[in-house]
């Protein structure tokens, strides 16, 4: 008790405040009070609530009822549908990733230059961002239709783009990189207006051929916008759910059934959240990793 | 200053009276699924309720999307507050509503009100009759039908007027359909159809089979594992799957039916099977391209006993716990399965028309004679014992995409056809083991 009364005396007295002494202690917390109780309600909550829903079944209402252990997880690992999805998944991603990064390299250089009709090109390039995938996704649907669809008009094929194991995931990932190329062209044209001329005049006078210059210049200079496209365009992919819904429903088999589509299922299809809960703390690790990964690589090979 | 202070206290007075006006009126909410010409035959009919009720009752009408978003948004708002007053909901949905409580049983208004409800089609009512009580009022009742284009049997030669009625039948009749170019392409399939979870129940139920133990799960206690693993359904259906891809005698035409819709409606197919609600809707959209007609849904053998159950969708009434609003919805339950509203609805959809009397209404009568093929539905449902009521399962949504997936393994060669069943059962059986331990 008197410890407590000296050390309360001996703070207010360095202080030299008396009984603001409190207050300015609890006022940074205060501050922080906003930001945090958000942070906490739709972050923190949610994510330990998920950990805590895949240990249990839960009934009809979501609320946890049977303690399952790690069953849950047990049950996924020996599941083939749920490596599936992992394949799957990683394919995606790194077809999307890649993808769209170079359609969105290849028509940013392209419109980098002025010549007549560069900016109609850079606008029908950033296109995509402006398009809900949902929407998008609707239209591919009549596209590749397995009979009637324009592609297989148009190129005189009979491929069912989207209910075929072989075709599905490439056509899914062909529309995603068409989406998401818009956003990759924005940046990356930001990027390429950055780079000082100088460099280029210099490399010109030294004789320089266009790769060259790309592959020395332009690439070492926009790599920190490569890299946070890289990033984005990683995150994004592994968030890829409408197209999936409207095109395939993860169909055919398992064949495009991505991670997050698996878990919409298990949730809000069959009401399961202990697995959808088992399946999404999965994912989280999976990203966690990947995300380690990557900034480790850019400390590597990102100049700023 | 005054002139504000004068319109602040008109507005308060002005609220203070809308209470007393809304007192006699009764506001309540009507979630449905359907789209499309059948969303605007459903709109139609709310309107006419609600003038025929001005001042009395109102009734909004929501569109919920489809019957699955519509399920699982109820779920999910089930956790708080009813979130509709009448709803409609699809049949697979029927164990799990009444597995729920959050449905007010029909019987309940029937018994209060003393409703006649004989005048309902004995066949439909035995769909939702569980243990002797009427849970939801059917609706919108439909069954599978198989369509077919009469120009392309004149066309190769067969006679229009003899749909198929087995699959022997229909690879036979769609060997001849097919047109090839002449790069030896098909330009027209005999046959296709969307891989839809329904059929593979309807063929359980023609093959005179169960779906799940415990009376098709129509028993006191919900079923407990499916059935068509043993009983050896499954296998049957699969095969027919299997031959019929691998024989190239149709093209897969992904899953539900929205890609074989599509493919009837612009002849790429020539026979399909589809659900008697989308008649109307396919007899617009082909307009004067080509004559359709309709057959009965295709046995799986020439010698199945079995017949259709219904589909589609029927009302529940939520248990708001409000009186006033249940008493409310009972009469827009009652109002939309009169036998006027039933011939309208018959008329613009293809439903069948849930009412006996319907059947005396000129309106009826003057739509059949002007579209024969309404009546294809009625007759292959007239045709069937109310034994074949179909079957009831909690799990009905997530076994029905099941049964989908395991269709694409099937055809794809990814698991042999014993394999694929038993999987399936298996994922299925665990899926009813996890809900009955929970629920």
């Amino acid at each position: 008790m008197s410890l407590k009364t000296v050390s309360g005396n001996s703070q207010s007295n360095a202080m030299n405040k008396g009984s603001s002494g409190l207050y300015s202690r609890i006022e940074p917390y205060l501050l922080l009070l906003p930001a945090f109780a958000i942070f906490g309600m739709f972050l923190f909550y949610p994510f330990f609530r998920t950990i805590y829903l895949s240990f249990f079944l839960t009934d009809k209402f979501g609320n946890a009822k049977v303690f399952w252990n790690i069953r849950n997880y047990a049950d996924l690992f020996k599941s083939a549908s749920f490596w599936t999805s992992i394949t799957v998944t990683v394919k995606f991603v790194l077809g999307v990733s890649i993808g769209s990064l170079l359609v969105g390299m290849i028509t940013s250089l392209l419109t980098a230059d002025e010549y007549p009709g560069a900016t109609f090109a850079a606008g029908s390039y950033a296109m995509p961002v402006a398009i809900a995938s949902a929407a998008a996704s609707m239209a591919f649907r009549m596209i590749f239709h397995p009979t009637s669809g324009l592609v297989n008009n148009v190129f005189g094929t009979h491929i069912n783009w989207l209910g075929s194991p072989e075709w599905a995931l490439f056509s899914v990932t062909l529309i995603t990189i068409w989406l998401q190329s818009g956003i990759n062209f924005i940046f990356l044209s930001a990027g390429l207006r950055n780079v000082p001329k100088e460099l280029y005049e210099s490399a010109s006078i030294d004789g320089a051929n266009y790769f060259q210059k790309l592959f020395n210049i332009t690439i070492p200079s926009i790599s920190p916008t490569l890299f946070f496209q890289i990033v984005i365009n990683i995150i994004s992919s592994f968030q890829t759910f409408s197209q999936i819904k409207i095109l395939t429903q993860g169909g055919p088999g398992d064949a495009t059934n991505v991670i997050v589509h698996a878990i919409y299922r298990d949730a809000f299809f069959n009401f399961r959240f202990g697995t959808a809960a088992a399946r999404s703390v999965i994912l989280f690790v999976i990203i966690l990793i990947v995300t380690l990964i990557q900034f480790k690589f850019e400390k590597r090979s990102v100049n700023y | 200053m005054r002139k504000f202070l004068t319109l602040c206290i008109s507005l308060v007075l002005l609220l203070g009276l809308v209470p007393a006006i809304a007192e006699d009126s009764v506001e309540i909410t009507f979630w449905h699924s359907m789209g499309g010409v059948n969303g605007e035959a459903i709109v139609k009919m709310v309107d006419d309720f609600n003038a025929a009720n001005e001042g009395k009752i109102k009734v909004n009408v929501e569109y919920q999307g489809s019957y699955d978003d519509a399920i699982n948004k109820v779920k999910a708002a089930g956790m708080s507050a009813m979130p509709a007053d009448v709803m409609q909901i699809y049949d697979i949905g029927t164990r799990f509503m009444i597995d729920s409580g959050w449905a007010l049983p029909v019987q309940d208004m029937i018994d209060k009100d003393s409703y006649d409800i004989s005048q309902v089609e004995p066949n439909i009512a035995a769909y939702y009759t569980v243990d002797g009580k009427l849970y939801s009022m059917p609706f919108n009742s439909s069954t599978p039908l198989l369509y077919y284009n009469k120009d392309a049997f004149k066309e190769a030669g067969l006679d229009p007027e003899t749909p198929p009625t087995n699959f022997d039948e229909i690879i036979e009749m769609a060997a001849k359909l097919e047109k090839k170019d002449a790069d030896g392409k098909v330009e027209r399939y005999g046959f296709g159809m969307g891989n839809y979870g329904w059929f593979f129940e309807q063929w359980i139920g023609k093959m005179a089979m169960h779906y799940v133990d415990n009376n098709n799960g129509r028993g006191a206690e919900p079923a407990t594992k499916v059935a068509f693993d043993e009983n050896g359904g499954a296998v049957e259906i699969f095969k027919v799957w299997k031959k019929l891809y691998d024989d190239g005698v149709i093209p897969y035409l992904n899953r539900g039916n929205t890609e074989a819709k599509q493919a009837f409606i612009t002849g790429k197919i020539a026979i399909t099977l589809e659900s008697t609600a989308a008649l109307k809707s396919l007899l617009t959209n082909v307009g004067d391209a080509f004559e359709i007609g309709t057959g009965y849904f295709p046995n799986i053998h020439a010698d199945d006993k079995g017949g259709v159950s219904i589909g589609g969708g029927s009302l529940w009434m939520l248990n708001t716990g409000d009186e006033k609003r249940q008493d409310a919805a009972w009469e827009f339950v009652k109002f939309m399965i009169a036998p006027e509203q039933q011939a309208f609805w018959n008329a613009k959809t293809g439903y069948f028309p849930i009412t006996v009397a319907t059947h005396e209404l000129d309106a009826f009568k003057d739509n059949l004679a002007q579209y024969p093929q309404f009546g294809t539905a009625i007759d292959q449902l007239h045709s069937t014992a109310p034994e074949f009521a179909g079957s009831l399962l909690s799990v009905f949504p997530e076994a029905r995409s099941l049964v989908e997936t395991y269709t694409e393994r099937v055809i794809n060669g990814e698991l042999s056809i014993e394999d694929a069943v038993k999987n399936l059962a298996g994922e299925i059986n665990s899926a009813i083991e996890i809900y009955n331990l929970t629920n």
